[in-house]
């Protein structure tokens, strides 16, 4: 089965500082990936680099059937079916609810099927419901995560990029939101996410990678990356 | 108090050009990071192209005219983001602002070579009438410029807010690189927004150059300080912010004029800024990080 997302020994540097070094990895349809990694380690900037935000040293990311997405500007890879859950959420703050949930389908020509899915996502999160037309910055922590996903999914994406979703979240709420994400992988979304919580993401991860300092240095379905001593000192505390 | 109310009038006809002017300068300050500095000079060529269409085409009216400066203002914003604001977007900040500094000086003298170092008149589109208002007397000509600058206003208003560009556009000025992972052409739009703030400059510039009869190359000096005193004292986060405060700074100028000294009336947006900033650097409604 062709790869959603294929990524081949990429660099990226910040001046002349490196942050990723040598990340290869690939998703299949429907697939929940995790990239695991202490702050710093570059999880992040894998997530720019396939967005066009960063431009790597070098490598290669294509898309599906090999679309070369290094050639491509954001609004484009956006365009192709990437949808983004920014770290910190990264919502528009001065703007309503409903205005960051509309901008999510920006780049869809079928306002319809934009206004239809904002629609269904309103009744998704009955709580965004009642704040739609309350500007973005004055939600709760959860609830803008809530809307950041949201906003992510207006635009129908096949590949769904998602940075730290349980950063500075409350623990009852970090399990609603790893429940979503699972929902909405089951829905058939490809999902490649880098996170920090790895009691969270092991859960509900098919396969792991483990960055550090820009490198991969480990990679395994979340059983077989669970059980090794490393990730348990480093990430679980100890503990499994 | 009536001398208070003719003031206020005077000073909202003033303030709204003052506002117009601004406005011009926060969409490109608040959407591309570029502090435009030619943005005064696109609204003295826009005067001088509804000149010239005025003196050219006599009986082809106002509203021809006002398309003419519209026109002219247009094609110079368009070629200066082209050319200047766009191969340097992104770069450091300096950097525009020189560009945009090079291009408002050549603009200047290139209009004082061309029309002279000295005032033009600019033909009588609307008649010299006067409508009393209550205990306030205005010109049609002050009332008719009060009207068009309040209208760009709140077309501006109801871009932002309610149109999808619009949305998108405040969305560039809060996160430009979330806007862009969503599909939004940030290029594009910010062509388009720098398009939009000098066809509004050209169309303030023809009601202008009628208010006042006169039109003169360095005429974006006067009008680009104090939009940009009115930029700096809102702060850039709300686009009605500036237009508030364009309209205040007008007010202050019509009551230090009518209360104080006509000699101070220039002062009294530095005092406004000084005043204002003191408290609250970031302007008054605040500003994006940039």
């Amino acid at each position: 089965m062709t790869p959603v997302l294929t990524i081949r020994s990429l660099a990226v540097s910040y001046g002349s500082v490196p942050a990723v070094r040598n990340v290869s990895l690939e998703i299949a349809p429907g697939e929940l990936r995790v990239i695991l990694g202490a702050n710093g380690a570059g999880k992040t900037t894998v997530l720019k680099a396939i967005l066009g935000l960063v431009r790597p040293r070098s490598g290669e990311i294509r898309f599906r059937d090999g679309t070369d997405l290094l050639r491509l500007k954001p609004h484009e890879i956006h365009g192709l079916g990437i949808a983004w859950v920014p770290e910190g959420r990264q919502l528009w703050n001065t703007l309503t609810v409903l205005d960051n949930l509309k901008l999510g389908g920006f780049g869809d020509r079928d306002k319809r099927a934009v206004d239809r899915r904002v629609g269904e996502m309103l009744e998704r999160f009955p709580r965004l419901g009642e704040r739609r037309h309350q500007v973005a910055g004055s939600l709760s922590g959860g609830e803008q995560q809530m809307v950041a996903i949201a906003r992510a999914l207006v635009s129908a994406p096949g590949l769904l990029l998602m940075d730290e979703p349980s950063l500075g979240l409350a623990p009852l709420v970090v399990r609603e939101v790893f429940r979503l994400v699972r929902e909405i992988n089951e829905m058939g979304i490809s999902i490649l996410m880098v996170e920090q919580n790895a009691n969270q993401a092991l859960k509900v991860a098919h396969w792991v990678y483990l960055l550090e300092t820009g490198n991969i240095v480990e990679s395994g379905s979340a059983a077989t990356i669970g059980a090794k001593e490393s990730v348990k000192d480093v990430f679980l505390g100890g503990h499994a | 108090m009536d001398l208070f109310l003719q003031q206020l009038a005077n000073g909202l006809v003033i303030g709204s050009t003052y506002a117009v002017v601004a406005i011009g300068f926060a969409l490109a300050f608040t959407v591309l990071r570029v502090i435009n500095f030619a943005h005064p000079d696109i609204f003295m060529v826009g005067m001088f192209a509804g000149l010239v269409a005025a003196v050219e085409w006599p009986a082809l009216g106002f509203l021809v005219v006002l398309i003419a400066g519209v026109l002219g203002a247009g094609f110079v914003g368009f070629a200066l983001e082209r050319t200047v604001i766009a191969p340097l977007r992104g770069r450091d900040v300096l950097m525009t602002l020189i560009g945009t500094l090079g291009v408002a000086i050549m603009l200047q003298n290139g209009m004082a070579v061309i029309a002279g170092p000295d005032p033009i008149a600019y033909p009588a589109l609307i008649p010299r009438r006067f409508v009393d208002i209550g205990p306030v007397t205005l010109t049609l000509r002050q009332v008719l410029n009060f009207a068009i600058c309040l209208a760009l206003l709140a077309l501006v208003s109801i871009y932002v807010r309610w149109t999808p560009w619009g949305r998108a556009t405040r969305a560039i000025a809060e996160r430009p690189d979330v806007a862009a992972a969503f599909g939004v052409n940030v290029a594009r739009i910010c062509q388009f927004t720098i398009l939009l703030a000098s066809m509004m400059g050209g169309v303030a510039a023809v009601s202008v150059g009628v208010l006042y009869g006169s039109a003169h190359a360095f005429v974006g000096l006067l009008y680009g300080l104090k939009a940009f005193i009115c930029m700096l004292v809102a702060g850039n986060r709300y686009f009605e912010g500036v237009m508030v405060v364009g309209l205040a700074i007008g007010f202050v100028e019509a009551l230090v004029t009518g209360y104080v000294s006509s000699s101070l009336r220039d002062a009294a947006a530095f005092f406004v800024l000084i005043g204002v900033l003191y408290f609250r650097p970031n302007g008054l409604f605040g500003s994006y990080a940039t």
